[in-house]
């Protein structure tokens, strides 16, 4: 009881003693300022510690993107033309990511002069494939660029990767020569068509592939022809041009010959022939048909010499080839008449 | 008898010097205290912005990314083309080096190049946005044939860029 009320007399003595007021009001003063400032400062630097840290992150997604971006461009043509180079592309989007492209830059590595094309605006998604031909190639231009050069092209995306274009398609010396020509053919896609009526092929544009052909019928043959110019030139095939059979197995040979021809999608024989032209890379079937040059005569069937004979054939090609005048003789293929 | 006591309280000099004393006492350390923390506040926002000057710019520099798309050297220029395929506007060129890659001989300083669009035209704020092509000469600048050198593209933010060519 008596400490009790000692305590208790410590304790109003204590309260009632004024002494060191103003330190406790100033260390508690002290340590509130210590709190806020180190809170405050402590929560703003984190803060800006996130947001570099989100930049970091940003900056790393972006180059993964960047790495990711896989786009393909093969089978490359080039056609330079009043200094204008043409750019035909195969492209194909192989990355995850769809691609944006910018720029073509073209370089003619031969006189050592570039140019470029920043008015481009595609876009590939995944998997996609573009074919870039014919009235959609790519003009670049550059001054005295020709066809014999040679020339580098890359494509600039909008993530800043540079896609280089593949090689242009080579020539191979045995495919085309000065001692051959221009024109190349396809010796394992030549075909024949039996008909379906007097103006109409059967199975068209399939055919029949084979060395082996029905004798004494009518038929019309299909040659894959690819115009390999080294100088890139067009060639146009006129009404003369035609697909020559011999049969040498008698005294005297005996020809055949087969005209050229336009047919329809449909496989119909147009009764008029009009020019078949066949751009620098381009891959075409000819059709050989008539017994008559439809440039001076109306269509009309051949029929195949009789069985039991072989033959050689031979195109004869006749037409322009850019300004000037064309005509290459095409051997190789014979044939069996069963 | 209320009245005379306080009447003699009020005479009392020794207890009314302790409170003023305590008053002047309390006053003081809560103005000195305020003085402190207005003053390590003016401090640490001081430090708040450089902290954050010195973060944006960094920021910055992590989000800018030139491209170059092609460098082509030719009659004593040197034609350079960028594309700012990075994430922020206004990428300026500051400083352009030259030099052997091979062993990093230093060739050439350029400051400040004028920079314009593909067309020739010149760029009227001199700097490359987000998606924008733009090019600069250097000249003139005497560069053997058939030797790799490198360009190093350094931007108002401090940011390098690289690229190696043949002449």
């Amino acid at each position: 009881m008596s400490t009790h009320s000692s305590l208790r007399k410590d304790l109003r003595k204590l309260i009632a003693n004024t002494k060191g007021f103003s330190s406790v009001i100033g260390t508690t003063f002290m340590v509130l300022v210590m709190l806020v400032l180190a809170t405050s400062i402590f929560l703003w630097t984190l803060s800006q510690n996130t947001e570099y840290f989100q930049s970091v992150k940003e900056k790393n997604q972006l180059e993964v993107d960047r790495l990711n971006e896989k786009l393909s461009a093969e089978n490359v043509n080039y056609t330079a033309s009043d200094d204008v180079v043409s750019v035909e592309v195969d492209l194909k989007n192989e990355g995850p990511l769809s691609v944006h492209l910018t720029t073509l830059w073209v370089l003619d590595t031969t006189i050592r002069k570039y140019g470029f094309n920043d008015t481009l605006n595609i876009n590939l998604q995944p998997g996609e494939k573009l074919s870039i031909k014919g009235t959609e190639a790519i003009k670049v231009v550059i001054e005295n660029a020709d066809n014999t050069h040679v020339f580098s092209s890359w494509f600039i995306t909008t993530r800043g990767n540079a896609v280089p274009l593949g090689k242009e398609r080579g020539i191979i010396v045995a495919q085309l020569a000065q001692g051959i020509g221009s024109l190349a053919l396809d010796f394992y896609n030549f075909k024949y068509f039996n008909y379906e009526s007097a103006t109409k092929l059967k199975n068209y544009p399939s055919g029949n592939i084979g060395f082996t052909v029905p004798a004494s019928t009518y038929v019309a043959f299909g040659c894959l022809l690819t115009n390999l110019d080294p100088e890139k030139r067009t060639i146009v095939f006129d009404s003369h041009s035609l697909l020559w059979v011999i049969v040498p197995t008698s005294d005297v040979p005996h020809s055949t010959w087969w005209y050229i021809v336009n047919v329809a999608q449909d496989g119909s024989i147009n009764a008029t022939y009009s020019p078949i032209s066949l751009a620098y890379g381009e891959t075409k079937m000819i059709i050989f048909a008539s017994a008559s040059d439809l440039g001076s005569s109306s269509f009309s069937r051949q029929k195949t010499p009789a069985a039991g004979l072989s033959a050689p054939v031979f195109l004869l090609l006749h037409g322009d080839i850019g300004s000037t005048a064309y005509g290459q003789n095409l051997p190789f293929v014979a044939l069996y008449f069963a | 008898m209320n009245l005379k006591k306080a009447r003699k309280r009020l005479h009392e000099r020794c207890a009314i010097s302790a409170v003023i004393s305590n008053v002047i006492l309390a006053g003081a350390v809560i103005t000195v205290s305020f003085v402190v923390l207005f003053w390590a506040q003016y401090r640490s926002s001081a430090y708040n912005e450089q902290y954050s000057e010195a973060m944006n710019a960094d920021i910055a520099k992590l989000k800018e990314r030139l491209a170059f798309e092609y460098v082509f050297y030719d009659k004593a220029n040197l034609t350079v083309y960028l594309l700012n395929c990075g994430t922020i506007d206004n990428v300026t060129v500051q400083t352009v080096y030259i030099y052997f890659s091979g062993n990093g001989t230093l060739v050439k300083v350029f400051s400040s190049p004028t920079l314009t669009y593909f067309n020739d035209t010149q760029i009227a704020d001199q700097d490359l946005d987000r998606g924008e092509e733009g090019c600069f000469v250097l000249s003139p600048l005497s560069l053997e044939t058939g030797v790799n050198y490198s360009v190093r593209v350094i931007t108002g933010r401090g940011s390098t860029f690289e690229y190696t060519f043949i002449t």
